[in-house]
């Protein structure tokens, strides 16, 4: 399983544009990618679940991936969000 | 009979009412047994609302815009989500009717959205919502009145206009909106704006008491509805239709230009805003900034004062919506007669002379602190600018500084991100400080003078008291001498002179400033095109023959002659 640290670093976090960005990426392979921020899982495929959670800039999240691409994935997810989300 | 709402969109719209109801969604809740059939039905619905918001998507690419058009299919990517879907299957799986798991899933994640705190996520609540009501449209088979089916003229009556209703619009069909709620900056008004219908909204009760084929003149300038009107109100009302487009088309000329006199000197054109949100009407007038931000929204009606972070939050929405472009916000302006319930002010028996504005925040640091903190959090967000009202003297101005220096120490050891080179800058009011404009300029990194304020406090005149109103004038030579002097002594510095009072955009006084040297020009949004249009048609050399003739006047009656004489 990939698992990685990454702090957001865009001003205004998850916002509607970033999510889903971010879960068109997670689409792009074929691995189970979950977002962890403070112990609860927030399934990386959910625009809706992942702006819910209202992570702002400056937290810490884990970037979780399982699956035939699980390396991939994790990195592309967690190279995402150091980059800024494109924001 | 005349009706009075807020005055949303621009234009005169004259046509006959047809008034849009929200279908009925009331439906009875029940337990279901094939759970299989009714998961199919909520698919059915899902896959029926996505066909139908992407042919209304589509629609409004055409006709509006790319950016209008993107709240629909942001609908279509909420419902699409595979998890979202999911926890309604659940529901189902578990007895619950799809209406039921339908709502009660969209509104938990609506719930969610607004307790983030995000203000971007909040707002995406509201989309929730329609989305809901759009997909339960489609279970119950009630899909909204088909707007592109009305005949020409029509008057659009309703309780809120919805994206979706704005979809089926036709530009020339629908002559105007009419609604029952809604805002300045609310969904409503933006699509009315965007599509240049004439707009009056939160008229009340407009649904009941407007009714199906009744004649309206829609004055979506001033917020007027007119029902039944006489032949000689509809009269003016084409004449008054016919002057708006020949106006707008002359200003539409003006959209996307540099602001720049006929000669080629470019000046600055900002617009002044009393909230966060107004900061997107005036983008959408092609302001090149914010030349003044008033603060006081934020502490009045309030049983509170606010905090540093409700601050930050105000601060920081108008420097992204201005997306890098200068916002110049006051610091707190009360005193006068702006009284503030929260902060227990005193009565004083001449308020305007008294404990107000700058004095006020100086000697209460613990709510300047506050104000200035918040102001230097959002700096990270865009270019703010700091302004200090109702300066008379040198050490009000570095006193303000120090406190900033203060602060920028606290956020080095917080860790917390500003902009270290923040412009401040004072509101050139009193005329104390167009006396001291020489001294004050070595000081401040900008001026920017009120005019409104200048010119009462120059002429000693209340322009709330009728029998002294005939002196509070602008065109007053002292108030002018004035003004020449603070815009010259700023000049001279190197700093950048703004002008933030009425008179800023002020058709016959705008040949003066350019004369005078003003750089920075802050007008009401609706001002904008208008003054940039005015700059335009002056040359420097025209501008100052102008000028010199009229400083030599030695009354204000003589002066408006003469710039009214030679207004272009």
């Amino acid at each position: 399983m990939f698992s990685e640290k990454v702090t957001l670093v865009n001003p205004q976090g998850f916002h509607m544009r970033p999510a889903s960005l971010l879960v068109g990426e997670v689409a792009k392979y074929d691995a189970v990618v979950t977002i962890v921020r403070n112990g609860n899982e927030i399934p990386g495929n959910s625009l809706m679940a992942i702006m819910a959670a209202g992570i702002k800039c400056g937290e810490e999240i884990e970037i979780r991936a399982e699956g035939a691409q699980e390396n991939e994935a994790g990195r592309a997810v967690v190279d995402f969000i150091a980059a800024g989300m494109g924001d | 009979m005349e009706l009075k709402g807020t005055a949303a969109s621009a234009g005169i719209g004259i046509g006959r009412v047809t008034v849009v109801e929200e279908p009925d969604l009331s439906y009875t809740s029940r337990t279901v047994e094939d759970t299989a059939a009714e998961n199919e039905r909520l698919n059915a619905a899902i896959s029926g609302y996505i066909a139908y918001t992407n042919a209304q998507a589509d629609t409004m690419r055409e006709q509006v815009g790319e950016k209008e058009a993107e709240i629909l299919t942001g609908h279509i990517v909420m419902i699409s989500d595979p998890f979202m879907q999911g926890e309604m299957t659940k529901l189902i799986e578990g007895g619950t009717c799809a209406e039921d798991a339908l709502v009660q899933i969209c509104e938990m994640f609506a719930t969610m959205f607004e307790s983030t705190g995000d203000e971007l996520t909040m707002q995406r609540a509201t989309d929730v919502r329609d989305v809901k009501t759009g997909v339960l449209a489609e279970l119950l088979n009630k899909r909204p009145v088909d707007i592109g089916g009305l005949p020409q003229d029509t008057i659009i009556v309703t309780h809120d206009l919805t994206p979706s209703m704005t979809a089926g619009i036709r530009p020339g069909v629908i002559a105007g909106v009419v609604t029952e709620t809604g805002g300045l900056t609310s969904h409503s008004a933006i699509l009315a704006r965007a599509m240049e219908l004439p707009a009056v909204l939160s008229v009340p009760a407009a649904c009941t008491s407007l009714k199906d084929g009744d004649l309206l003149i829609v004055d979506g300038s001033n917020g007027i509805v007119t029902v039944e009107p006489d032949e000689a109100a509809i009269a003016a009302a084409r004449e008054a239709q016919a002057a708006y487009a020949a106006e707008k088309a002359e200003l539409a000329k003006f959209v996307g230009c540099r602001s720049v006199t006929a000669d080629g000197v470019v000046i600055e054109l900002f617009a002044n805003i009393g909230k966060p949100e107004d900061a997107t009407q005036a983008m959408e007038k092609d302001a090149e900034g914010i030349g003044l931000f008033r603060t006081e929204f934020l502490f009045m009606d309030k049983p509170t004062v606010p905090t540093e972070d409700e601050q930050f939050e105000a601060y920081k929405k108008a420097a992204l919506i201005c997306k890098g472009k200068p916002v110049i916000i006051r610091t707190l302006d009360i005193g006068g007669d702006k009284d503030v319930p929260s902060l227990g002010m005193e009565p004083e028996e001449n308020p305007f002379l008294g404990f107000r504005a700058i004095r006020y925040c100086l000697a209460r640091e613990d709510l300047y602190r506050t104000q200035l903190r918040a102001l230097l959090r959002a700096s990270a967000f865009g270019d703010i600018r700091i302004m200090v009202p109702l300066v008379t003297c040198v050490d009000e101005l570095t006193a303000v500084k120090d406190l900033l220096k203060r602060y920028m120490i606290e956020f080095d050891q917080e860790g917390i991100a500003y902009n270290p080179d923040i412009m401040v800058g004072i509101m050139v009011e009193t005329p104390a400080s167009a006396i001291m404009a020489d001294a004050l300029a070595a000081e401040a990194d900008f001026f920017s003078i009120g005019t409104n304020d200048l010119t009462g406090y120059t002429m000693c005149a209340d322009r709330g008291n009728e029998k002294v109103r005939y002196l509070y004038s602008t065109y007053n030579p002292a108030v002018l001498r004035s003004i020449k002097r603070v815009i010259e002594e700023g000049n001279k510095a190197g700093i950048l002179v703004g002008m933030c009072g009425e008179a800023a955009a002020d058709p016959l006084l705008i040949p003066l400033w350019i004369s005078f040297g003003l750089g920075e020009y802050s007008v009401s949004a609706t001002s904008v095109l208008a003054t940039r249009k005015q700059v335009s048609l002056w040359t420097k050399e025209d501008a100052d023959a102008l000028a010199s003739k009229v400083m030599q006047l030695n009354t204000a009656a003589e002066i408006y002659e003469v710039l009214k004489e030679a207004a272009r």
